[in-house]
C-alpha cells in the first residue's frame, strides 16, 4: 500500500501558508513612505526656488515682468475685497473686543488682547485663505492648463526655463503679497474697529491712544511673528500652487480636479506654519 | 545692429543616434545621422506629426538619444549644463505643431518673449524688426489680440514670425495646420532664402507628402522618416 503524498512545504513558508492581502501595517507603512517622499520632493523644489530667487541671473526682464504682472494678479486686484473683509472684521472683532472689555472694566487689556488675537493670528489666517481661494487656486488650474495644452515644453523648446519663468516669480509674488495684504488688513480691521467703537458707544478714545496701546502691547516677537508667518504662509502655499499646476498630468478639460487636493494642502500648510511661528517666537 | 553668422559650418549633427519618435513608445528610430550645415534646407517626410514633435525635441536637445549622440553648434546636448542648453536654446527659432502660445499673454508679447529672454535687445528694436518680418509673412502688422481671439491662419504666421525673429542660427519648422501653411507657402519659402543667405540652418518636417515633393520648395536635402530609418531621398 503506497503512503499518502504530502504536500510539499517550501522552508520560506510556514505550513499551509495561502496569499494574503497587505496587512494594515503594511498599506499604512507604504502610505507614510509615500508622503515622506513627497515631502522630501516638496522641500527640495522649495530651496531650489529660494536658490533661484537669490540669483542675479534669474531676474532678466522677462521674470520680472512675470513678477510684477503677478503681484498685481495677486495683491491689487485683491485690495478691494481684503479692505471690505478687513472693514466687517473691523466691526466683529474690533468693536466686541474694545466695547466688553469697557463694559467689564478691562479696558486695559484691549491693546494685548488686540495684538494677541487679531495681529498674530486672525489677520495672517483670514488673509490666506483669501489669498487661497482666490489667487493660489488659479495659479493652480493656469499652470494646470499650460501643463496640459504644451505650453510648458514649448518654454522648454524655447530655452526658457519654466521653472524660472513661471514658478519664481508667482511663489514670490504671493510671499510678498501676502504679507503686504496682511498689513492692509489689520490697519484697515483697526481703523473699523476704532470708529465703530466711538461712534456706537460713546467712548472718546482718540488716535493717539488707540495707536499707543496697540503698540506698547508689541514686543520683538510680535514685530517678528507678522513678517516670518506672512511670507512663510505666502511662500509655501504659492509653492503648492505652482507645483501642483506643473504636475498635472491630463487634459485641459480635467484641470479642475486639481483644486480640492491642491486647496486643502494649502489650507492645512497655512495652519501648520502660523501654529509652528506661535509655538517657535 | 545683427551680426552675420558664419556659413557652412555643422550646425547639426546626429551621430548613430537611436531615439524613440513615437512618444507612445511604440517605435523607435535607429541608426539616425545627418548633418545639417549653415545655410542648408532639409526637408523631412514624416508619418505623423508626433513623430515630428518628437524629432523636433531630439534637435534641440529637449530628450537625449538612447544611442549615439546629437550635437548642436559642435556641442553635445547631453554633456551641457542646464543655463548653458537653455541659453543655445535661445539660439533656435521654431514653429510648433502644438502648445505655441502662452494664453495669458498677447500674441505680440508671445512673438517678442525668446528674444526679450535671451538678449539685452531694446523692445523697440525687436517690434521694428517683427513688424518687418511680419509684413513679409502677409501679416498687416504683429497681432496684439490674444490667441483665443485670432484665426488659425494668422497664429501661423505669427508663429512664423516669432521663429525667424533674431536670425536665429537653426530654425525648426512644424506643421500644425497644413492648410494654413499651404496659404503661406510663397511667404514662407522667401523667408528661408533670406534666413539661408544670413547662414541659418532650416529644417521642415513634415507629413504632407506634397510639400516634400514641391520642388518650388529649396531643399538642400530631401529625407524621409519612415518606420526606423531616416533615408535621404535624391530626387
Amino acid at each position: 500500500m503506497s503512503a499518502v503524498p504530502k504536500p510539499a512545504v517550501y522552508h520560506d513558508q510556514p505550513p499551509d501558508s495561502s496569499p494574503t492581502s497587505p496587512g494594515v501595517v503594511a498599506v499604512t507603512g507604504q502610505w507614510t513612505i509615500y508622503q515622506l517622499q513627497g515631502l522630501i520632493a516638496f522641500i527640495s523644489i522649495a530651496v531650489a526656488a529660494l536658490w533661484q530667487s537669490c540669483r542675479l541671473l534669474t531676474w532678466r526682464r522677462t521674470v520680472r515682468a512675470e513678477f510684477f504682472y503677478q503681484c498685481h494678479q495677486v495683491g491689487t486686484r485683491a485690495l478691494s475685497f481684503i479692505v471690505l473683509t478687513a472693514l466687517i472684521a473691523g466691526l466683529g472683532i474690533v468693536f466686541e473686543t474694545l466695547y466688553w472689555l469697557k463694559v467689564f472694566g478691562q479696558s486695559e487689556f484691549a491693546g494685548s488682547l488686540l495684538v494677541v488675537v487679531l495681529i498674530r493670528e486672525i489677520a495672517p489666517l483670514l488673509v490666506a485663505l483669501i489669498v487661497i481661494g482666490r489667487s493660489v487656486s488659479v495659479i493652480m488650474i493656469e499652470l494646470g492648463i499650460m501643463q496640459a495644452d504644451g505650453q510648458i515644453r514649448m518654454l522648454d523648446a524655447q530655452g526658457i526655463d519654466p521653472f524660472v519663468y513661471l514658478l519664481v516669480p508667482r511663489v514670490m509674488a504671493v510671499s510678498v503679497c501676502m504679507f503686504s495684504l496682511t498689513i492692509v488688513f489689520t490697519v484697515v480691521t483697526l481703523a473699523a474697529g476704532f470708529v465703530a467703537v466711538n461712534a456706537l458707544s460713546g467712548t472718546n478714545l482718540t488716535v493717539y491712544d488707540f495707536i499707543f496701546e496697540i503698540l506698547s502691547a508689541m514686543g520683538p516677537a510680535d514685530f517678528t511673528t507678522i513678517p516670518v508667518t506672512t511670507l512663510a504662509i505666502g511662500f509655501v502655499t504659492g509653492l503648492i500652487g505652482c507645483t501642483t499646476g506643473l504636475s498635472f498630468s491630463g487634459f485641459a478639460s480635467d484641470v479642475h480636479d486639481l483644486l480640492p487636493a491642491g486647496i486643502m494642502k494649502s489650507v492645512i500648510a497655512t495652519l501648520l506654519i502660523s501654529f509652528l511661528v506661535t509655538l517657535l517666537i | 545692429m545683427i551680426k552675420g553668422i558664419e556659413q557652412r559650418r555643422v550646425v547639426l549633427s546626429f551621430n548613430d543616434v537611436s531615439l524613440m519618435t513615437d512618444p507612445d513608445g511604440r517605435s523607435e528610430s535607429v541608426d539616425l545621422s545627418l548633418n545639417l550645415l549653415g545655410g542648408e534646407l532639409s526637408l523631412i517626410r514624416i508619418e505623423r506629426q508626433r513623430q515630428g514633435t518628437a524629432f523636433g525635441d531630439a534637435c534641440a536637445g529637449l530628450t537625449l538619444p538612447h544611442k549615439g549622440q546629437v550635437y548642436f553648434l559642435g556641442k553635445e546636448w547631453s554633456q551641457l549644463p542646464p543655463d548653458t542648453a537653455n541659453a543655445l536654446r535661445g539660439r533656435i527659432g521654431r514653429v510648433f505643431a502644438r502648445g505655441n502660445w502662452l494664453v495669458h499673454l498677447s500674441l505680440f508679447e508671445n512673438v517678442l518673449l525668446p528674444q526679450l529672454h535671451h538678449t539685452r535687445r531694446p523692445v523697440s528694436e525687436l517690434r521694428d524688426e517683427a513688424v518687418m518680418l511680419a509684413e513679409k509673412f502677409g501679416l498687416p502688422g504683429v497681432p496684439v489680440g490674444h490667441s483665443n481671439d485670432s484665426l488659425p491662419v494668422d497664429l501661423q504666421r505669427a508663429a512664423c514670425v516669432r521663429a525667424f525673429l533674431g536670425q536665429p542660427v537653426f530654425i525648426l519648422i512644424e506643421e500644425q495646420n497644413i492648410g494654413c501653411f499651404k496659404e503661406m507657402m510663397p511667404n514662407l519659402i522667401n523667408a528661408i532664402r533670406e534666413a539661408r543667405n544670413w547662414g541659418a540652418a532650416v529644417m521642415w518636417l513634415t507629413s504632407d507628402k506634397f510639400i516634400w515633393r514641391d520642388q518650388s520648395i529649396p531643399a538642400s536635402r530631401r529625407y524621409r522618416l519612415a518606420g526606423r530609418k531616416l533615408m535621404e531621398v535624391i530626387r
